[in-house]
């Protein structure tokens, strides 16, 4: 617990944070602007010509509740890149400032050094959480209301994606200190976190589009490994159909949370700080 | 030391090494090195540069794995210390703390870390007098105020182990006195002072005993009196004179050992100051200088460490 403190400390006496904050505002208010566009055109159901076996898909992503889960959901995209970036920083920071022999001469059991790393990471993700759904609980409903959905703030599908979502913002902040700690180099950890986050976004996603159209549909299933689709997986308010299902994306991202931190804490363990 | 019933076997604060080796990829850094460090004196720990050194002092802190042999302070590995704030403290680089974060922060989150009360972080800054720049950023800082910073750092548990490596480097004429002072203070108080330096001229001031180590290996450890009169040649008288094959025949009668060096003056070893001129007078020869030379640490280092400084 003290050292968990010493690690929240840490984060609140350098500028990291809130200067992550501020990047994350205008960011957020670039989804908020993109989700409204995107809202009101599958609300007046103006998407224009679709394929018939896209139809579906389209209608699962038109219901109330899909869209409403979208906009309360409103800057994760970018929102689990800060984050995962912050977790990056919390650990590299301390290689790329020589800190890290000062704290394991304070703390000389890595694991629990690691640990509490792991713990404040999250609540920091939590905290910005917390914030970027306070905010989208203030304008979802102005844009609800003006394209007639309704606010659907009485939807358990839309409180189940809210609560996923922070799930994504603890679960990205783990991977983040994991590959911190796999690559200690700060400016290395960030650049390879970011591709890997968008590059693996488009990507990934781009691939497996082609993919399925050359040997059929079961490819789409395999999106559930790229990490960051199968967070995009986990938050969407409704099962789509063609899609897996949505708690096997948790599954998956909780998987690779689970083996970073791991791999993280048993490599820092063995390492020799000089 | 106030809680040091509560730990009786750190709070003897003896270091002892013993067989102590590690071995990179190509480099046997540490070399089956062993020696003790005793409470209440300052050790100088010296070395040429890559000598393994810092290698020793980082396995000692548990920051470096060693491949054999072990390191303890009294009596327990560093990694086993119920309370390690409270019984060691170590300075090891001297730019160890975030740019962009105060002194004092730096202070804080050690406290918190330690579980130490975070008013010792102003205790321990107005100890090393730095408090004046608490809540400045440390990107700001000096050398020698960094310096600082690690020492208040190492003193935020008031340990009875004090571990620096290189505490002088960067730190002007005023800030190497003060340091000095603040040592021998330490170790007068019983605690162990462990520093590793290469300025010897600065160890011979400060240190009671000495390590000195080469290529990873012990060289010499003891007193510093002890490992200076250990060396082939002990005190030296250097005499001038006009007259100097005259004085040179004199002297030899006396069974004293007589050479010239280049300047044209006499190095005469085997008697003292006063009978050189009391032979002089006898031989009516003629002084204008008569001085005595005693060795110091730094020729004894290099004498020691010949040939076994190269890099590895």
């Amino acid at each position: 617990m003290t050292l968990v403190r010493s690690e929240l400390l840490k984060i609140r006496t350098t500028s990291t944070w809130w200067i992550f904050g501020l990047i994350s505002l205008p960011l957020w208010a670039l989804a908020l602007g993109f989700n409204w566009l995107q809202t009101d055109a599958l609300a007046s159901g103006n998407v224009g010509d679709v394929p018939a076996d896209q139809a579906d898909q389209i209608q699962a992503v038109s219901s109330a509740d899909s869209i409403a889960a979208n906009l309360y959901t409103n800057g994760q995209f970018f929102g689990l890149l800060i984050v995962m970036l912050l977790g990056i920083v919390v650990v590299t920071s301390e290689f790329f400032h020589q800190t890290v022999t000062t704290t394991f001469l304070t703390a000389p059991h890595r694991t629990a050094v690691m640990l509490a790393k792991l713990v404040a990471a999250g609540v920091l993700a939590l905290l910005f959480w917390i914030v970027t759904t306070v905010l989208n609980l203030v304008f979802a409903p102005l844009i609800l209301n003006a394209t007639d959905v309704g606010t659907q703030l009485d939807s358990g599908a839309v409180w189940r994606a809210v609560a996923l979502n922070g799930l994504a913002y603890l679960l990205w902040s783990v991977l983040g200190v994991g590959l911190g700690v796999l690559i200690r180099s700060q400016i290395g950890a960030t650049v390879t976190g970011i591709l890997l986050y968008l590059g693996g976004t488009i990507g990934a996603a781009i691939a497996i589009g082609l993919l399925a159209q050359r040997f059929g549909d079961w490819i789409n299933e395999l999106q559930l490994l790229v990490p960051s689709l199968a967070s995009t997986l986990m938050v969407s308010g409704t099962e789509i159909p063609g899609n897996p299902p949505r708690w096997a994306g948790a599954a998956v991202l909780i998987g690779y949370a689970v083996v970073t931190g791991v791999i993280g804490v048993l490599t820092i363990r063995r390492r020799d700080i000089s | 030391m106030s809680d040091g019933q509560s730990r009786p076997n750190a709070a003897t604060g003896q270091i002892i090494v013993s067989g102590l080796t590690k071995q990179y990829k190509n480099v046997r850094a540490v070399d089956n090195l062993s020696f003790t460090v005793e409470p209440g004196r300052v050790t100088g720990f010296l070395g040429p540069n890559g000598a393994g050194k810092t290698t020793t002092l980082r396995m000692l802190l548990n920051l470096v794995t060693p491949t054999a042999g072990t390191a303890t302070i009294g009596g327990h590995r560093y990694a086993d210390l119920a309370d390690p704030l409270r019984t060691v403290g170590a300075v090891l680089e001297a730019s160890s703390a975030h740019k962009g974060r105060t002194g004092i922060n730096h202070l804080r989150v050690i406290c918190a870390a330690a579980g130490l009360p975070k008013e010792r972080a102003d205790e321990a800054l107005a100890l090393v007098g730095l408090s004046p720049a608490a809540k400045r950023k440390f990107k700001g800082y000096s050398l020698g105020m960094k310096q600082r910073l690690g020492i208040a750092a190492a003193m935020l548990g008031n340990p009875q182990v004090l571990i620096l490596d290189e505490p002088a480097n960067g730190l002007d004429p005023e800030g190497i006195r003060w340091m000095r002072g603040f040592l021998k203070g330490l170790a007068a108080e019983g605690r162990t002072v462990l520093v590793s330096s290469h300025l010897l001229s600065e160890m011979q001031l400060l240190a009671d005993d000495v390590v000195i180590i080469a290529a990873g290996k012990l060289v010499r450890q003891g007193p510093v009196e002890q490992v200076m009169g250990s060396m082939t040649h002990g005190a030296r008288v250097r005499v001038r004179t006009p007259q100097a094959d005259e004085l040179a025949a004199a002297l030899r009668e006396q069974s004293a050992t007589v050479d010239a060096d280049p300047h044209g003056a006499l190095l005469v070893s085997g008697v003292d100051a006063p009978a050189v001129g009391r032979v002089a007078l006898a031989a009516k020869v003629e002084l204008h200088e008569l001085t005595t030379e005693r060795p110091d640490l730094e020729g004894v280092f290099l004498e020691l460490t010949a040939g076994k400084a190269e890099i590895r």
